[in-house]
Order: C-alpha cells, then sequence, then structure tokens
C-alpha cells in the first residue's frame, strides 16, 4: 500500500521517532532492549492483502507484529503509560502507517465491495475485488452491459458483452447495431436502405476503429489483451473515425470522470 | 433494517430455582386452615394467570417472576414470547423446562465483532440445538427471530416441519444455510406470515424458492430477501406477491431489475415498505415504462430501500413518494449531492435515514434542513479505509445536530472530527441514545487542534443523558474514560478499538457504569489489573469481548476460577509455546448451565 514504510531504509527514521511514541509496554527497563531487538528484526509486510481477510491472516500479523516495532507516526500527545502488569510481546498491532487491520473500519463485508463495484453510473459490471473472504460471493449478473457510441451517431446503443466470447462476434454486434443508424444519418433522405457493413474495426483497415476505455480512465484499442480480460476492464465503448484516432485517443471526454468526484 | 438494534429491557432472568415460597405473602394460604390449601392456589393461580398473560414487557416478566414461587410458576406459565441475549447462556432445556407455552422465541448468538472477522469462522452459535429441542416441547411455535446465529438447512426443515402454526422466521446476520432451506420453510409453513432474511448469508443452492410457495392465497405479509445473493425466478414472485394479498414489506434483492419492480408495484400498490432491488434498467427498450407513475400509485409507502446498482437517472422516479416516507435506506447507492437534494428535499417526515458518504457534508445539511423529524442517522462509507478520502467531516454531522433536534439514534463513519464539533453535537441533541462514531483512520485527533477527542466524547456522555450505547474512535486517552464512568450512567452497550493509555481507562468504565451489559474492546492497551477490576460487574453482564488487548492467561485463568458461573473463553491462542501467555480474544459470559460442549478447538474454555 502506498506510504506504508516497508524496508529497511526507513528504519532510522522510525528510530528517532521511538522516544516520542506512545510506550504499550510497562517495564522501561525491559522496554529498551525488547524495542531495539524489534528494531534489527525484519520490517515484514503483514498479511498483504488489501482487505480484511480472515482470523488467519490476523494470526501472521500479529506474529509479525512481535517483530516489527511500534510505527507510530501520529506521535503527539502521548505520555508513558505507567503500568507494572504483564506485557506480551506482541499487543496490538498498533502501527498508524497506512496497513491493512483486519476488521477496521469496522464496516461488514457486504458494504464492502461498493467502491469495487459501483456499476450506478457506469451501468456496466466490474469484477470485485476478492480478497474480503468468506462474505463475498461472486455476484452472478444477467449481462454484462456497456455503453457503446459511434462518431457521427448522436444515439448510443448498449451491448451486452457477456454474450460475446470473441472480438470477431462483438465485431459483428457493433455492426447490426449501427449500421442502420449510420445509414441513416448519412442519407437522412432514406433512400439506400440498410447501408454498408461496417467491417475492419479490429485491423484499422476499414473506415472505423473500435476503441473503449477502461477501468482506470485510458482510452484503448480494442484487440491487445485476451478477451477476457478485456471484458473485465472495459468500462465503454467507442467506435471512432479511423482517421481520428490519434486526436480520439488524447480528446476524449469522459463522463465517468466527472461523476466520479 | 436491523443492523444492531438496541435492546431495551436487561436480560432474560432464567434462574433454575424459583425464589423461596413466602406464605405471608399468600393472604389465602394463612386464613384457611381447615379446607385444605389447593383451592385458594388455586384459585389465586387462575387470577394470576388471568392478570399476568397481558403482562408483555420482559423486564415486568422478571420482576413479577420474582415476587414469590406462585408468581413464578404462573409467570413461567404464561410468558409466550422469550428473549434471550446470549444463545451459551443456558441450554435450551433449561428454556423448555422452565416455559411450558412458548411461542415466539428471539436468540442471539456471536458477539458483534464476529461481523468484522476478529472471530474464526465455526466458533459456534448453532441454532441445531434449540430447534430439535423445541420442536418435541413446543409444537405451537410461531415464531422464530435469530441474530449471529449459525443455521443450516437441516436445522430449517426441522423448523418447517415441527411447528404446523409456524409464523414468522427472521434472520439477522445469520450464516450457514442456503436457498434449499429457504424453500423448505416456504413450501412447507403454510401459515407463514413473515420471511426475513436481513443481512445473512445465504448460499445459493440454485433452488427456485419462489416456486415453492404454495400455490393458493398466502398469509404472507413480509417477505425480504434482499442479501440473498442468487438470481430469482420472476414471474413466480410476481405470481406470489399476486396471490399474496396481506403483503405490505416486499425487500427485493439485487436480481430484480427496475422494470421488474415497476411490474410488482402495478400489482400491489398496497405496500408500505418496499426494497427496490438493483434500480436499474436492463434493457433498452423504446418505450420506457412510466416508473414515476407506478411510485405515484404506491400511496402506502413508508418506507424505501434497495437501490443495489443504482442507475441515477432513474431516481426521481421516487419523487412521488418522498413526501410519506418515514424510512429511507440509501446505504447501497453512490448517489452524489447534486443527485441527492433534489430527492430528500420532499421528505419532510423522514425519521430514519441510512447513506453512504458519497453525498457529502452537503448532502447532510439538505437534511437537516428538511428532516426535522429525524430519529436515526447512519451514514457509510463509500470507501471503507483507514486512508480513504472522507467526503464527510465534523460539519456535516454538526449540521444534522443543529438542524434535527430529535435525533435519537447515530452511527457515522468519517475521516475527520472535532472536539467542538462534540460538544455542540451533545447539546443540540439531548436525546440521544445511541451515539456511534467511527473515525475511520486509527488514533486520529481532532483535525483542527490536533488534540484527543477526549473532551468531545466527554460531552456527549455528560450532556446526552439517556444515552444507552457508544462506540468511541480517534485519539483517546484515559481521560475519555474517566468521563464515561463518571457520567455514563445509563450506557449498557459499550464499543472500544484502538483507545486509551492504560488499565485506568478500563478500570474507569467497570467501575463507573452500573448498567454496563456489553462490553466490546478491540486493540487497546488494557491488561490485568483492568480485567480484576471488573469482577464484581461480569455476573451482571451479558457478555465481555477483548482482543488484541494486554490480557495474559495467567489472570484470565484466575477469573475463571473465581467466578464459577462465568464461561471464559480465550480464541485463538497461540499453539506455539512461546505465546502461551499470551490472550489475543477473550469472550466471556455468564452461563446457568455451565461451560459450552460445542466449542471447537480453537477456543480454550478456562
Amino acid at each position: 500500500m502506498e506510504g506504508c514504510p516497508r524496508n529497511r531504509e526507513t528504519c532510522p527514521k522510525l528510530l528517532d521517532l521511538i522516544p516520542q511514541e506512545r510506550k504499550w509496554y510497562h517495564d522501561e527497563g525491559k522496554n529498551n532492549t525488547d524495542q531495539e531487538k524489534k528494531l534489527e528484526l525484519r520490517l515484514a509486510p503483514p498479511g498483504g492483502d488489501e482487505e480484511d481477510g480472515s482470523v488467519m491472516k490476523k494470526k501472521n500479523t500479529k506474529k509479525e507484529a512481535e517483530d516489527k516495532t511500534i510505527f507510530n507516526l501520529s506521535g503527539n500527545h502521548f505520555s508513558p503509560s505507567n503500568k507494572t502488569n504483564y506485557a506480551p510481546h506482541h499487543i496490538s498491532q498498533k502501527r498508524t502507517a497506512p496497513g491493512p487491520v483486519v476488521g477496521w473500519p469496522p464496516v461488514r463485508s457486504f458494504r464492502k465491495n461498493l467502491a469495487s463495484s459501483s456499476s450506478s453510473k457506469l451501468g456496466n459490471d466490474q469484477i470485485n475485488k476478492s480478497g474480503d473472504g468468506e462474505k463475498q460471493a461472486e455476484p452472478k449478473r444477467e449481462g454484462m452491459f456497456v455503453k457503446i457510441n459511434m462518431d457521427s451517431v448522436p444515439i448510443g446503443r448498449k451491448v451486452d458483452l457477456s454474450a460475446y466470447g470473441s472480438y470477431e462476434q462483438l465485431s459483428f454486434a457493433v455492426d447490426k447495431l449501427f449500421r442502420g443508424l449510420l445509414a441513416a444519418q448519412r442519407d437522412a433522405s432514406g433512400g439506400e436502405g440498410e447501408g454498408k457493413p461496417i467491417i475492419g474495426l479490429l485491423d484499422g483497415k476499414g473506415e472505423f476503429t473500435l476503441t473503449y476505455e477502461d477501468n482506470e480512465g485510458d482510452k484503448m484499442l480494442v484487440g491487445d489483451v485476451p478477451w477476457q480480460m478485456f471484458v473485465s476492464s472495459v468500462k465503454r465503448l467507442r467506435v471512432i473515425k479511423s482517421s481520428e484516432i490519434s486526436s480520439a485517443l488524447r480528446f476524449g471526454c469522459s463522463k465517468e470522470d466527472k461523476m466520479r468526484n | 433494517m436491523s443492523e444492531d438494534d438496541e435492546d431495551q429491557s436487561p436480560p432474560s432472568d432464567l434462574r433454575s430455582q424459583p425464589p423461596p415460597c413466602s406464605p405471608n405473602k399468600s393472604r389465602n394460604c394463612i386464613s384457611s386452615s381447615s379446607s385444605s390449601q389447593t383451592f385458594p392456589d388455586h384459585v389465586l393461580e387462575n387470577v394470576l394467570e388471568n392478570v399476568l398473560q397481558f403482562l408483555d414487557s420482559r423486564c415486568d416478566r422478571n420482576a413479577a417472576s420474582l415476587v414469590c414461587k406462585l408468581w413464578w410458576k404462573v409467570e413461567a406459565l404464561t410468558r409466550s414470547e422469550v428473549f434471550i441475549g446470549n444463545c451459551y447462556a443456558l441450554s435450551p432445556a433449561r428454556l423448555t423446562q422452565r416455559f411450558k407455552r412458548v411461542r415466539s422465541l428471539l436468540l442471539k448468538g456471536k458477539p458483534r465483532f464476529a461481523d468484522f472477522n476478529l472471530m474464526p469462522p465455526d466458533w459456534g452459535a448453532n441454532f441445531a440445538p434449540w430447534v430439535s429441542t423445541m420442536a418435541k416441547a413446543y409444537p405451537w411455535l410461531e415464531k422464530v427471530d435469530l441474530k449471529r446465529m449459525f443455521v443450516t438447512d437441516d436445522d430449517l426443515a426441522l423448523l418447517a416441519e415441527s411447528f404446523p402454526g409456524f409464523k414468522e422466521l427472521v434472520l439477522v446476520c445469520c450464516e450457514g444455510f442456503g436457498t434449499s432451506g429457504i424453500a423448505v420453510v416456504a413450501n412447507k409453513c403454510r401459515k407463514l406470515k413473515v420471511l426475513d432474511l436481513i443481512e445473512s448469508e445465504v448460499t445459493d443452492d440454485e433452488v427456485d424458492w419462489i416456486s415453492c410457495f404454495p400455490e393458493d392465497v398466502t398469509s404472507l405479509e413480509s417477505l425480504a430477501f434482499d442479501c440473498v445473493e442468487a438470481p430469482i425466478n420472476f414471474k413466480a414472485l410476481e405470481g406470489l406477491v399476486a396471490r399474496s394479498p396481506l403483503l405490505r414489506k416486499l425487500r427485493l434483492n439485487r436480481f430484480v431489475s427496475l422494470e421488474e419492480v415497476h411490474r410488482l408495484l402495478l400489482g400491489a400498490p398496497q405496500l408500505t415498505s418496499l426494497g427496490t432491488g438493483s434500480f436499474s434498467q436492463t434493457h433498452q427498450s423504446e418505450q420506457e415504462p412510466d416508473y414515476a407513475a407506478a411510485f405515484r400509485a404506491c400511496k402506502s409507502v413508508v418506507c424505501l430501500s434497495g437501490f443495489r446498482e443504482l442507475m441515477p437517472e432513474y431516481l426521481p422516479a421516487i419523487l412521488p413518494v418522498c413526501a410519506n416516507l418515514t424510512s429511507l435506506n440509501f446505504s447501497y447507492a453512490n448517489i452524489s449531492p447534486d443527485m441527492f437534494k433534489p430527492i430528500i428535499h420532499n421528505c419532510h417526515k423522514l425519521q430514519v435515514f441510512w447513506a453512504l458518504d458519497s453525498i457529502c457534508d452537503e448532502g447532510l445539511q439538505a437534511v437537516a434542513a428538511t428532516c426535522k423529524e429525524l430519529r436515526e442517522l447512519r451514514i457509510f462509507p463509500f470507501d471503507p479505509r483507514e486512508d480513504s478520502e472522507g467526503p464527510v467531516s465534523e460539519l456535516g454531522l454538526q449540521a444534522i445536530s443543529e438542524g434535527c433536534r430529535k435525533l435519537e439514534s447515530v452511527l457515522y463513519f468519517c475521516q475527520r472530527m472535532t472536539n467542538a464539533a462534540l460538544v455542540a453535537i451533545s447539546q443540540n441533541c439531548p436525546e440521544l441514545t445511541v451515539f456511534r462514531l467511527c473515525i475511520m483512520g486509527r488514533h486520529r485527533p481532532d483535525h483542527v487542534t490536533g488534540k484527543a477527542m477526549d473532551e468531545g466524547f466527554g460531552a456527549i456522555v455528560k450532556n446526552c443523558k439517556k444515552l444507552t450505547r457508544l462506540a468511541v474512535s480517534g485519539l483517546l486517552t484515559d481521560q475519555a474514560f474517566r468521563y464515561m464512568g463518571e457520567y455514563g450512567k445509563l450506557i449498557r452497550t459499550l464499543s472500544v478499538a484502538f483507545a486509551g493509555d492504560s488499565d485506568m481507562a478500563l478500570r474507569h468504565v467497570l467501575e463507573g457504569c452500573p448498567k454496563l451489559q456489553k462490553l466490546e474492546i478491540r486493540d487497546s492497551p488494557f491488561g490485568d489489573v483492568a480485567l480484576r477490576s471488573g469482577m464484581h460487574r461480569y455476573y451482571n453482564m451479558r457478555f465481555v469481548w477483548m482482543s488484541a488487548c494486554s490480557l495474559s492467561m495467567g489472570c484470565c485463568k484466575d477469573v475463571a476460577r473465581a467466578m464459577p458461573n462465568l464461561v471464559v473463553e480465550v480464541i485463538g491462542s497461540d499453539d506455539d509455546d512461546e505465546n502461551r501467555e499470551y490472550v489475543e480474544t477473550l469472550y466471556m459470559y455468564r452461563s446457568l448451565d455451565g461451560p459450552r460442549k460445542d466449542a471447537p478447538q480453537f477456543v480454550t474454555i478456562l
């Protein structure tokens, strides 16, 4: 996780902070040697997962807390406590460094995957970030609908990606969805009927090219990654004129970005 | 919506021995010397029975049962609703021996911290022994309400078969069962009025349980399955709703689309409570249904929830019902302030409001401006990580306190808080009984002054004289706990995490809060001295949970030895020798029937 001091290089800085830190452990004499002993040891990351895991993970974290010292970076207003009672080695993993702690914040698992599965504005599915452990089930969606827009066609469509297994199938679907609309746009008098088939979406050879916006907000060319990987990261599709490839990828305006914050 | 309801009465006093008989209290015993003593007793008993059957509150019933042996006996005969706050406080046999005519059971199992993965699975709280004992003893059982229990499909099947008059099943935060168990209940409980699955984990056995309801008209009044993560047969649901004329509460899961909700609403305008499912449209259609009209037709809807995969453009469809709403749950919907304000502006009668912090302080200010009747507020984090953005702060909560003076219950997740705001809140809202604040960054001080949050929480306990439930967070020293001990005289439930400096903190609480029933502490520096200081209290408490504190095994053993009716469980203590003294998790509770027999391997009962 970002900002989490894990490597040895940050050790010296933390040593400086130790005198100001809260002392959980009571016995001063015992403290110093214990502290130093702890500081010498490897600062291994805790469980490692982003989300809270099971208590088994907590056990591992606890063991490592034995080895680490307390990275109390908030260090203010603390006074050493005068406890004389028993001081086990590994008390609470009292780190205020941003490392994940089991069960904190105290939000139940089914409320946790909102950030990753927020599909409300985008109208499509996202893969849940797992790591939440037992309570999270893979939600079964009835379809994976993403918006698809085409240059020069004012009305967008929605396409169910779960209905297709390959880029070719998607390409055919796009043709089906937009052929009529495109023809209507181009020939307002409604002469020619069906219109030309939309081909060459994937190889750059056609009049149009298929692009998409992924879950990180980047505009990408369709076809580079394996199909499943594409499905898991796509947020919306856009059919652009092949001639405008460079400009579209630079200046695309994303409604999601506006709504996200 | 029932996340951690507060139970208002003290636990049921299920002592095995009735109080000793005091003949002086029964005048008839003394007066009749010649005639047999059974006659006047019998009359008195009948009279008592007729009178006591009107007693509903378990508080009153517990008091009545202590008057004398006769009253104890008659009360036991007339108690039809039993509340058991800790399923391990007694055995099922004791229940059935004392109370002979139970129709309704409310049973709670695991401690609340189990919800946050602080306890390994398979800890216990099995419903099985209860249902099998009751199957023989209470054939006329009508209602079972379980919270945090482990319920299997077999248990549900046994329940469905054993109680022909069964009417209400409510499972809150339960697990261990699936749609096949639900199907059996749906099918066999012909008089079922209520089937509420709330925040439970239900495995998808790929059973079409909706179709398992009987074909003819049902007595269903409430059906809630919003937590069931499995698609349902919508056609069957539509048919079920159509043949359930008494249905008032319907909470759909996220596999029900907006179009489908629309159809259901058209067929069931008499609903009072609606969980709207996904609230997203799955198919493009040329003629979009008039959702607003469907909502407008539902003149009785006062409670709205769901919005599991909200498509915000459809949110205005609920506007027609806003003016009637007393309860609104947006806690699954990532709604921005701009989307939110037009909606809340109409909700003048709102009393219960749950939402995500995505509505920001701005949204909360809008709530404060409109919802003058607000009693309960819960704001959940959209991004529940310690270092997340935090779109709400002390400003939002303070605004609420200024606008909603009748506020009674608060659950608030935020990243920033100040003492000044808490002081103001405590002064603005004297009716507060539940105050649960979670400042998500651990040990976070007042973000303006940099000081600990002691004064703020101190003001809360001091000024909110009706406070019964408190959850604290942020940077807290022993001083905060001193305040709690001094002023928190009505506090029954206390949640502490990453707080305090020393044993004194816990001592203040244990010595100063006479009504304390449920104490849950994690990751705080409280050790043996603190634990010992509370020994005079533990028999009067429902449970004590302490995890990742500074307790030693030796001390816990001492406590266990000194208090034989206290079950002292040490959970997840290490197997290696060097850690044997360290107590990872302590969970202790009183029990009338000794330690439980079903403890798993990782639980050591001292």
